[in-house]
């Protein structure tokens, strides 16, 4: 459980990180944006899923959850 | 300490309690509504949103999502250390918790009194409507989440047999709430164009 906290942890910084270069050094904005969010989503799902230990919870949490962050980022993008 | 076995498979039972997924969904729905307008005032004034944005360090926001990050995988260690009995860890996992957490309201602070003093206050421009509204009331879901933390770390002096598992899970799960949020603000307001 720690191993895989510390890992996910390792995993959601550089994530941070990335999606900061990203923003910084890009040649398309549409391209950028939708990588940026898609990372952004993922960090949201790995907190979720792994801090928060949703991961052992009922799949309605769990679709809920998913859901809600499909919409979300779909319709920034949308936007 | 009271750990009745709990059935987290139960549609009722979600780690940290259903009462406070029901809040959760309530405050990411909140703050994904108030997200969605931004992206359309966003569309509406392509000029003026880009040019405020640049006026955001991209950097403060990258290191205050580290320190927030950081933050939530302690108290998850905090959780983890409960359930073994191991008290005198928990105690020192949920003090870093809050010095990260104190860490990320001092960089916002610091963020804050420069947007004061370069004159991007509320009112400035509906970029910065958004950006006060948006991030002080997440503030205020931190200042929030440190008391309900500050509770629990003087619960853990209490003796081990009246302690609840189910309330560490919740002041967790409500920690966890704000890094949701703050990972739905940081990319909108710092990073997207």
């Amino acid at each position: 459980m720690k191993n895989k906290n510390i890992i996910t942890l390792g995993v959601l910084i550089i994530l941070t990180v990335v999606t900061g270069l990203v923003s910084e050094n890009h040649q398309s904005y549409q391209t950028a944006n939708m990588f940026i969010m898609l990372l952004s989503g993922l960090k949201f799902l790995l907190v979720a899923f792994q801090f928060m230990e949703l991961k052992k919870a009922n799949i309605f949490w769990k679709m809920t959850l998913i859901v809600f962050i499909i919409l979300f980022t779909s319709l920034v993008l949308i936007i | 300490m009271k750990t009745k076995a709990i059935d987290y498979g139960s549609i009722f039972y979600p780690p940290g309690g259903i009462l406070l997924w029901i809040i959760i969904f309530l405050e990411l729905i909140t703050f994904g509504i108030a997200l969605v307008f931004f992206a359309i005032s966003s569309k509406e004034n392509p000029e003026m949103f880009s040019e405020s944005r640049e006026h955001l360090n991209g950097v403060f926001g990258v290191i205050n999502t580290i320190f927030l990050l950081t933050s939530g995988f302690f108290m998850a260690n905090t959780v983890s250390a409960v359930k073994k009995n191991k008290i005198a860890k928990a105690k020192l996992y949920i003090l870093v918790t809050m010095g990260f957490g104190v860490l990320f309201l001092i960089l916002k602070s610091f963020e804050y009194s420069g947007k004061i003093a370069t004159g991007y206050t509320m009112g400035y421009n509906l970029f910065f409507n958004y950006y006060w509204l948006l991030t002080l009331f997440h503030v205020i879901h931190v200042l929030v989440g440190l008391v309900i933390l500050t509770f629990t770390y003087f619960s853990f002096k209490k003796p081990a047999e009246n302690l609840e598992i189910e309330d560490v899970e919740a002041s967790a799960a409500f920690w966890h709430m704000c890094d949701l949020i703050w990972l739905l603000l940081f990319p909108m307001l710092y990073l997207i164009s």
